[in-house]
């Protein structure tokens, strides 16, 4: 007897999602899937906007990663501009991507996949949150929540605000930066690094502790899209895509980012509401790639920075050759980014020209098509407008970096559910392991509402007829 | 005797209509004139790096919204720390988990309370009340007033 197992909400992730396991009359798994279940549309309701409204609009996608949205947008608006932004104001874009890599990789790791890397996947579900790691390690807690502050206070120092900033704007930001602020950021920097490295340092710990995990979660071979910069390197603002296939070879490089369509294509399945980008030469469904720090550090041949340069050989070093195939590394590799993004603010605070007053290129429209591309916390994030004379918005296409992991992640659940997924006795810790498959990715399904915690799990088996057989339940 | 450390957090979707109430009410508050040791915060959501800001403190004040009551309704309450009052959602916290964190990750437990104003309208907005629940401004603020005006409870 066929029957499907649902877990439905996945938790401690960003957004509503559902995971369907269907099996086969032996208990093993035939099929799964990942649905995004929640519909939001911006692309259509952003058109007949002005422009301009367009970083405003597009950062309310989120509430964790505005200021990606806003920095994707804002490019894409200095393309329609077609200015060329100051060099002191790219850098300042650049320090405030940054802050927002920090915080927002400090939230994934230490309060939504602590839990499980700290107490276990099989721990008690009622005690596996961060009041469990809190009395476990209160100190690693305590780094969390420090980390996350220096990021925000980051943004908030450059943006005005924490969430929603709009400081940034077309053709550069609105306001150059100040001794005083320059300096309040710099104080916190060294503090932030060391809690990065020592947490680096503790993770290195516990990954021989997860072999199982990193040889069954998501290690499918699959292509890595990034930016990385003219030199090849680690890159977050802007640069030029690259792609590598899963033996390391570079399939696409120095592509400019305003070419993303010949690589990029969206396709589009019924069970689900988030599109499934493709690599368009090889097609749907095998041009199957991954993005995110996984695939940077995969893509990048150096950082640049000198403790990142040692996490990332360190990095490399986790598999015999070739790109780091296992989705259980992107925590790894968040790890490593927060150290780069750091290093990389302090070396862009003290750039003599960071103070300079010009800031802002001004300009109207000069072009009926912008794009703008930058890399996310999670992954490349690509905003594509089109507007006509009047500068209103007659069409917008936004490929958010967890869509691009879409193929990935459904990938990665269907082996792991393989691997742990027991039809004929449904274990609690299984499922977990199934959920923890798809946080490795921090998905952000987009942040109308967030899912974590303790929200209520519901599993249920279903006979081919839809008739419930089973249910497991918690919450 | 120096004055005790007073933290008010006024919090709220400034674009969800009467939501705002908080940070309008901590934003008049950090515009007039305050007693030594008070500091104001405005903020969206609670995050977890308030915790911090929070364990430096004698006494905590949440300004929030909320859908209970007569609209307009002002309400003061204690606040005790419960670690089981965990929010759903993963960026933003309830004030009572909030203070179950500083509890424990800090040994610290300030006199906590919450000023309540009852909304009538969330719906979209830019810091702009319903005139029922711009009533509440008044009443919040002067409910803040009382309260640091007061001795730390023992």
């Amino acid at each position: 007897m066929s029957r499907t197992v649902t877990i439905e909400p996945v938790t401690r992730i960003e957004g509503h999602a559902r995971i369907t396991l269907q099996l086969g009359d032996q208990g093993e798994v035939q099929d799964a899937r990942f649905h995004l279940t929640q519909f939001r549309g911006f692309e259509k309701f952003c058109e007949g906007r002005p422009y301009r409204e367009m970083p405003a609009l597009t950062a309310r996608t989120c509430g964790i990663c505005p200021v990606s949205h806003v920095l994707a947008s804002n490019k894409a608006c200095d393309y329609l501009l077609s200015v060329t932004i100051p060099p002191t104001a790219e850098k300042l874009r650049r320090i405030i991507n940054l802050a927002q890599i920090t915080q927002s990789h400090a939230l994934s790791f230490f309060h939504l996949s602590s839990p499980d890397l700290l107490l276990g996947w099989d721990s008690d579900p009622a005690t596996r949150n961060i009041f469990g790691v809190m009395r476990q390690d209160p100190a690693l807690a305590r780094d969390g929540i420090r980390l996350r502050q220096i990021g925000q206070t980051i943004i908030e120092t450059l943006g005005g605000k924490k969430i929603h900033p709009t400081w940034v704007v077309p053709g550069g930001v609105s306001e150059a930066l100040t001794p005083e602020k320059r300096e309040a950021m710099l104080k916190m920097l060294p503090e932030g690094l060391e809690i990065a490295k020592r947490t680096y340092a503790f993770f290195k710990t516990l990954v021989p502790k997860f072999k199982d995990e990193a040889t069954n979660f998501g290690t499918q071979d699959t292509m890595f899209l990034s930016l990385v910069s003219p030199e090849g390197n680690l890159e977050h603002y802007d640069g030029f895509l690259r792609i590598k296939d899963a033996q390391g070879h570079i399939v696409e490089d120095m592509v400019p980012t305003w070419e993303y369509e010949r690589l990029v294509g969206e396709a589009v399945e019924d069970f689900s509401y988030m599109k499934f980008p493709y690599y368009k030469p090889i097609g749907y469904p095998q041009g199957i790639y991954r993005v995110g720090p996984l695939a940077r550090l995969n893509n990048a041949n150096s950082c640049g920075t000198p403790y990142a340069d040692v996490a990332l050989a360190e990095f490399h070093m986790l598999q015999e050759s070739g790109p780091i195939a296992s989705s259980f590394h992107y925590h790894y590799a968040r790890l490593v980014e927060i150290i780069y993004a750091l290093e990389m603010m302090e070396r862009l605070l003290k750039d003599p020209d960071i103070l300079d007053t010009r800031v802002r290129a001004r300009a109207r429209s000069n072009r009926d098509e912008g794009i703008g591309v930058s890399e996310a916390p999670r992954g490349t994030l690509m905003h594509h407008y089109k507007i006509d004379d009047d500068g209103l918005v007659t069409w917008v296409n936004l490929i958010i970096a967890t869509g691009h992991n879409n193929l990935a992640m459904n990938a990665a659940i269907r082996q792991v559910a393989d691997a742990y997924v027991d039809g004929n006795n449904l274990q609690e810790g299984m499922l977990n392991r199934v959920e923890a498959v798809i946080r490795c990715y921090d998905p952000c399904l987009s942040c109308a509402s967030h899912a974590f915690g303790e929200m209520p799990l519901l599993i249920e088996l279903k006979d081919a007829k839809g008739r419930v057989v089973d249910r497991l339940s918690r919450g | 005797m120096t004055n005790p450390k007073t933290l008010i957090i006024g919090y709220g979707s400034p674009i969800r209509g009467d939501d705002a109430i908080g940070p309008l009410a901590a934003d008049a508050l950090d515009a007039g004139p305050l007693p030594a040791g008070v500091t104001v915060i405005s903020r969206h959501i609670l995050t977890a790096e308030l915790t911090e800001d929070i364990a430096a403190a004698d006494r905590v004040i949440f300004l929030d919204a909320t859908v209970e009551g007569e609209p307009g309704e002002v309400r003061v309450r204690r606040l005790e720390p419960d670690a089981t009052a965990l929010s759903s959602m993963a960026h933003f916290l309830d004030p009572r988990e909030l203070l179950a964190w500083v509890q424990t990750l800090y040994q610290r437990e300030p006199a906590a309370y919450l000023i309540s104003a009852a909304g009538q309208s969330f719906d979209y907005a830019n810091y702009a009340l319903s005139p029922t629940a711009a009533t509440a401004l008044d009443p919040m603020i002067a409910r803040v007033r009382a309260l640091i005006a007061e001795p730390l409870p023992t």
